[in-house]
């Protein structure tokens, strides 16, 4: 069995360590026997988007998004789009997270069109939200508790036909005023979240590799790790949490 | 005025005599009390006193110790701070501490390493005759966003510097670029040649050309986005140093030895600290010794003799077996010490101390920006891996996923239990912490097994 990852824009969308979410995708199969090839999408760079199982975006410096955005809008929007409909998974952080939606305005006034996947936009702030943060996954995607950290000055809204990723416990998620955080439409799970988010919340990993790995191989079921080590840093910081 | 920057002086010079006594040293406190009374304190003092600035994201402390040490070795006059005293109260507080009550310097010259985003205010202050820019790497992004940032806060720092001879490292792209926006005589420092034979592999902080956004071409990298950048499209490219390393002649386990060309003329200088950003570090004390105008011999003898201590490859003795503490605060800086490890023959116990306060930077994601894969590839020299600091739990699941052996690994949730048995097994050890553990750790280890005390 192989599942193929492709990591979108990783020279300029690599910043807060979220790349650390592919070393857990690979590590997390490698350990079951299964292969992984991971696919490197730099900007410029041309692939056939339909051959992949995972897509995986992370965030970036605002310095770059100029390069980036007449890249996306040069088609590969309309592949990203194809894929999202074909039930492809993506996870997507941050910026890549607001990427995946409809626009982001900035809070001088300009707004900055994106891929449209998912029925939402971001609004520019002056205020950053930042700090250690946790959130509750609705069912639908794994019901776990994830905690990770944030750092964002963008508020996203979650439009018609898109819901939350989950509940925010502690911290502010998508905008710090309707408690949702991140978003789930299809397979495509976005958030907020780095830290990076898989390592320390391994039942979500799962979820993300179960959903592409159900997709390729139907009926196939991950077999359980130990994850001891996983599991302990993550409690240490839901405690922290849930103590303030 | 004058009552006014005495009664600040005066405050500050009674706190830090109070601290003292509490046994507390090197703390903000004093200079933010003297500052409180008068605003401009800083600029008072430092009117007549000649001062280099060191700022950069990482070697501001290695450089600056360097530089005092010419200082020492030409028998100057001058005065320091220390790492933990970078913002601008604690500088204030050493400017009033080198002051008589009436604010009259003690001393006519001083070496101040400044954080990055202090430097705009305090060059401001305090004029200095020299900056030193070390680079501009991804810091803890917490603290100061992105890069471009920092690199715009030392910008400014230095266009509030007029009369100073700026000092940048030629191979660091985004530090380079300050020459073209800045009126300053500048003298360019850097390495002419790749550092290691096998370097990790790290992803660029600065890809792209700050100028077009083209991807640079490299001609050699030393490490990180540090090397011979060349801009295809626009033509913007490393700029040739004056002072430069031109040959790497031995690299020991505790000293490098290099060749170098100053201004055209061809020496060989003895580095008095193993590792490879340590090369940046000399060559640019080196670059700020001729704006300065000391003699080169004197530079020569203060690189090859110093002693930085204070976590940067600072030794302990445990007792037959040694324990060497690399303090890191970002995942270039990660790097680096791998890529020291990777230059060991010996076996060597590993320790990474990971803590999340605001001096270590809250978010812990970096760690997984720095190639500890690379540890897994030595794992016949580490026998084992001890993990502690407040956030050991992050630390041993980057290392998990990095490929090590859990067997290996070992977390200790105190620094006694730590040190016990760093102690009570026989390999040299080398340590990597952040900075507050650095600051816990190695006050543990100073009583332990005797060390000075930072503020002396
Ligand atoms: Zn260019």
């Amino acid at each position: 069995m192989k599942l193929s990852i492709c990591h979108l824009y990783p020279d300029v969308l690599n910043l807060y360590g979220d790349t650390g979410n592919i070393i857990c995708l690979k590590k997390r199969l490698e350990w079951r026997g299964i292969d992984t090839e991971v696919t490197l999408l730099p900007i410029g760079a041309n692939a056939d988007l339909s051959r992949f199982d995972l897509f995986f975006i992370g965030g970036g410096q605002d310095f770059e998004q100029e390069v980036l955005l007449t890249d996306l809008h040069g088609g590969k929007d309309k592949e990203i789009l194809a894929a999202v409909e074909d039930e492809k998974v993506f996870l997507c952080i941050c910026g890549g997270y607001q990427m995946m939606g409809q626009y982001y305005l900035t809070h001088t006034g300009q707004q900055c069109d994106y891929i449209g996947a998912l029925k939402l936009h971001t609004v520019g702030s002056d205020v950053r939200m930042i700090g250690n943060y946790m959130f509750k996954c609705a069912e639908e995607s794994s019901g776990s508790t994830i905690v990770g950290f944030e750092n964002h000055s963008g508020r996203t809204y979650l439009g018609e036909g898109v819901s939350p990723l989950g509940t925010v416990l502690h911290g502010f998620g998508n905008n710090g005023e309707d408690h949702t955080e991140g978003a789930r439409f299809k397979n495509v799970f976005g958030a907020y979240c780095h830290g990076p988010m898989l390592p320390k919340n391994p039942e979500f990993a799962d979820l993300i590799l179960q959903t592409a790995l159900s997709r390729r191989y139907p009926g196939t079921v991950l077999p359980p790790l130990g994850d001891g080590l996983e599991i302990n840093a993550h409690d240490h910081m839901a405690d922290r949490m849930e103590k303030q | 005025m004058k009552l006014k920057v005495f009664l600040a002086v005066f405050a500050c010079k009674l706190t830090i005599k109070l601290l003292r006594l509490l046994g507390r040293g090197g703390t903000a406190i004093p200079g933010k009390i003297a500052l409180r009374i008068c605003p401009d304190l800083l600029f008072q003092l430092a009117k007549d006193v000649k001062c280099v600035v060191v700022t950069g994201t990482n070697g501001k402390t290695t450089s600056s110790r360097i530089i005092e040490e010419i200082y020492v070795k030409a028998e100057a006059s001058y005065f320091a701070n220390r790492s933990g005293a970078n913002l601008i109260n604690g500088i204030t507080s050493i400017f009033i501490e080198n002051s008589t009550l009436t604010g009259k310097p003690k001393k006519e010259n001083a070496v101040i390493e400044c954080d990055e985003a202090a430097s705009k205010e305090v060059c401001r202050l305090i004029n200095p005759a020299v900056v030193l820019v070390t680079n501009v790497f991804r810091d803890q992004l917490d603290r100061y966003g992105e890069v471009s940032g920092t690199l715009e806060n030392i910008l400014i720092g230095i266009k509030n510097s007029p009369r100073a001879v700026v000092c940048l490292n030629s191979d660091c792209s985004l530090t380079a670029s300050i020459a073209e926006q800045i009126p300053n005589r500048v003298i360019f420092y850097g390495v002419d040649v790749p550092i290691y034979k096998n370097p990790v592999s790290e992803v660029s902080d600065a890809p792209h050309c700050i100028k077009c956004k083209h991807e640079y071409e490299y001609s050699y990298r030393t490490f990180g986005h540090l090397g011979g950048f060349c801009c295809p499209d626009c033509g913007y490219k490393r700029p040739e140093p004056q002072v430069s390393v031109t040959d790497i002649l031995s690299t020991e386990l505790s000293f490098t030895k290099v060749r170098v060309q100053v201004f055209g003329e061809d020496d060989v200088i003895t580095i008095n600290l193993p590792g490879g950003y340590n090369i940046y570090n000399a060559v640019g004390a080196l670059a700020v010794s001729e704006a300065v105008g000391f003699r080169r011999m004197l530079a020569k003898d203060a690189i090859a003799s110093f002693t930085c201590g204070f976590g940067r490859m600072e030794e302990f003795d445990l007792g037959g077996h040694s324990a060497r503490i690399i303090l890191v605060k970002n995942p270039a800086g990660a790097n680096q010490v791998l890529n020291y490890l990777a230059g060991l023959s010996a076996e060597t116990v590993f320790v990474c101390c990971l803590n999340d306060n605001s001096a270590d930077g809250k978010d812990v994601s970096w760690v997984w920006d720095a190639n500890f894969e690379k540890l897994a590839d030595m794992s016949e020299l580490i026998p084992e891996i001890y993990v502690s600091g407040i956030r050991s739990g992050d630390m041993a699941v980057r290392l998990k996923y990095a490929g090590i052996d859990e067997d290996k690994l070992r977390i200790f949730d105190d620094y006694d239990e730590l040190i016990d048995a760093m102690k009570n097994q026989s390999l040299p050890v080398i340590i990597m912490p952040t900075y507050t553990a650095m600051m816990d750790l190695r006050a543990k280890m100073s009583t332990a097994f005797g060390g000075k005390e930072f503020w002396e």
